[in-house]
């Protein structure tokens, strides 16, 4: 089957002739699999964001070429969608308006809608404050709302750019659980970016590490630990740990590389 | 505002009271600076003969209009200017031009083109309020954060939608800190205009009485206007509180 993904040769400059340019990227090549989850792990400044924009079509490669479904991806594509970094909820709207900007750009019709969000807002954990503006929330409920608004747009592709990154670790947890809970109904296709390796382990069925200035893949890691996990539960399995270690050196041996 | 604060202004205000009252009597003559008690008398003549309002009704129905078309289009071009930043760099010279003239001395131009008559009023009240609108909607625009923007653009988001959900809201409350500023601007053209050329409004009595050594009259006009100007100010300051929903941007309902 042809690969839902293909990021082929792909490099990334910023900047301008007249002020220099830096290399971002080099060189990447990545495929993701129809209904495949994949997380990338890589220290601060390898590129993943810049990636996960790339993919979106926020922002078009220096050289090499991607592929969703096949077709080249120049603008946004539709099937995308993108849960950034910062929450970028908007300010001037409530909790539940702001969910439910998903459900109107995916085109759910008007009276579907309230009980989808409240439906969103439960899931979340978010109830009771439906009609909070963002700046009342904590990081880790901003968090969750930008959680909602991605899970309201149903999107084919998830890109997903460190979104339990502000959570408290139970908190985390559970969000993971349920991602996977959704992940495992739906089938959507994944990219997971996190600095969390557990996280990435206990989730993903493949890890790709990167290595930064510039960034490149340094090793990509198949997660052959079964499915349906429990993702509190898998992580005291044996299997889990020799995993987790190995991508744990493979981390490390990044870090001596910088400090050498 | 406390009590304290409002007791010590009313102190202020009567110290200021007597002290013109006592210099009109005693020292200097109501001849050249009338006196409060004189400037009552007239204001309440001016009530009861339905004077005052004649005159602050055109007044301030010349300030309003001018005000509107110059929020409208004002607007309009800061968003038009706002989504076309390349036209907008090109023609930001002419626009700071026009901002730095001193458009007062474009009221003699307007009465000899368009009479003494409302139009010539309008036309110089927007002259004054318009870029005002044009550069805060501008400046609104600018400070949208780019991952809204960015993130709309995911989710292919048409353009009337981020229009509406981002870029207007964000806009708010910057076209209402151009609306605070523009009142007085507004009152200013209105009256600079009567003062030049009208039979009607409280700038054409100023100059009226002024013409006729008349100084109760002239005061008596300039208290009005200042009246006008408060009330205006505290309309301003309701609608703004009920379009942003009283705090909606702190987040507390
Ligand atoms: N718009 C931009 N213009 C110029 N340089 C940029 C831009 N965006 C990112 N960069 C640079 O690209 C590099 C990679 O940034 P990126 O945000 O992709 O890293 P990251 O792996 O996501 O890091 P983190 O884990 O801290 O989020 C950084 O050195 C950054 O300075
Ligand atoms: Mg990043």
């Amino acid at each position: 089957m042809a690969p839902k993904l293909s990021i082929e040769q792909v490099s990334m400059e910023y900047g301008s002739k007249r002020l220099g340019r830096t290399k971002v990227l080099d060189t990447i090549d990545l495929t993701l699999a129809d209904g495949e989850f994949l997380a990338i792990v890589g220290p601060s400044g390898s590129g993943k964001s810049t990636l996960l924009k790339l993919i979106s079509g926020l922002e078009r490669p220096t050289a090499g070429r991607i592929l969703l479904d096949g077709e080249s991806v120049t603008a946004p594509p539709p099937g995308v969608g993108f849960m950034f970094q910062r929450d970028a909820l908007l300010p001037w709207a409530t909790v539940a308006e702001n969910i439910d900007v998903g459900h109107e750009l995916a085109g759910i019709p008007r009276e579907e809608r309230p009980d989808r969000v409240a439906a969103l807002i439960r899931l979340l954990g978010l109830g009771g404050f439906e009609r909070h503006y963002p700046a009342a929330l904590s990081g880790g409920m901003r968090q969750r709302v930008s959680l909602g608004r991605l899970l309201a747009y149903g999107p084919q592709l998830y890109l997903m750019d460190e979104p339990f990154g502000a959570l408290d670790a139970q908190t985390k947890l559970l969000m993971g659980q349920e991602l996977l809970r959704i992940w495992t109904t739906h089938r959507k296709s994944v990219v997971f970016v996190t600095h969390d390796i557990d996280e990435a382990v206990a989730l993903s069925d493949r890890v790709v590490i990167m290595s930064s200035r510039p960034g490149r893949i340094k090793t990509e890691v198949a997660i052959d630990l079964p499915r349906p996990r429990d993702a509190r539960r898998i992580r005291r399995t044996a299997e889990f740990r020799d995993i987790a270690d190995l991508l744990w050196r493979e981390l490390m041996g990044e870090d001596e590389e910088v400090s050498a | 505002m406390n009590f304290r604060d409002a007791a010590i202004r009313l102190v202020i205000l009567v110290a200021i009271l007597a002290a013109w009252q006592y210099a009109a009597d005693r020292v200097i003559g109501t001849f050249w600076i009338s006196s409060p008690s004189l400037i009552a008398e007239r204001l309440w003549l001016l009530h009861r003969n339905g004077d005052l309002y004649w005159h602050a009704e055109m007044t301030v129905w010349q300030a309003f209009v001018g005000l509107v078309f110059g929020l409208v289009v004002g607007v309009a071009l800061g968003l038009l200017l706002g989504a076309m930043p390349r036209v907008a760099s090109i023609v930001d010279p002419f626009i700071m031009a026009l901002y730095s003239l001193p458009r007062v001395a474009l009221a003699p131009l307007f009465i000899l083109w368009f009479g003494i008559g409302l139009l010539s009023k309008v036309v110089m009240v927007f002259s004054l309020v318009f870029i005002v609108f044009v550069l805060n909607t501008m400046n609104g625009l600018r400070e949208i954060d780019r991952d809204l923007i960015s993130l709309m653009r995911t989710m292919r988001a048409p353009w009337p939608y981020v229009i509406r959900k981002v870029q207007l809201p964000s806009v708010v409350p910057w076209v209402f800190a151009a609306l605070r500023i523009s009142i007085g601007l507004a009152m200013i053209g209105s009256v600079l205009g009567e003062l030049l050329g009208a039979n009607r409004g409280l700038g054409w009595y100023i100059e009226d009485a002024g013409g006729k050594l008349d100084t109760t009259g002239v005061f008596a006009g300039l208290v009005a206007l200042m009246i006008v100007a408060v009330l205006a100010n505290e309309i301003v300051k309701l609608l703004e509180r009920w379009a942003l929903g009283a705090g909606r941007r702190q987040g507390v309902e």
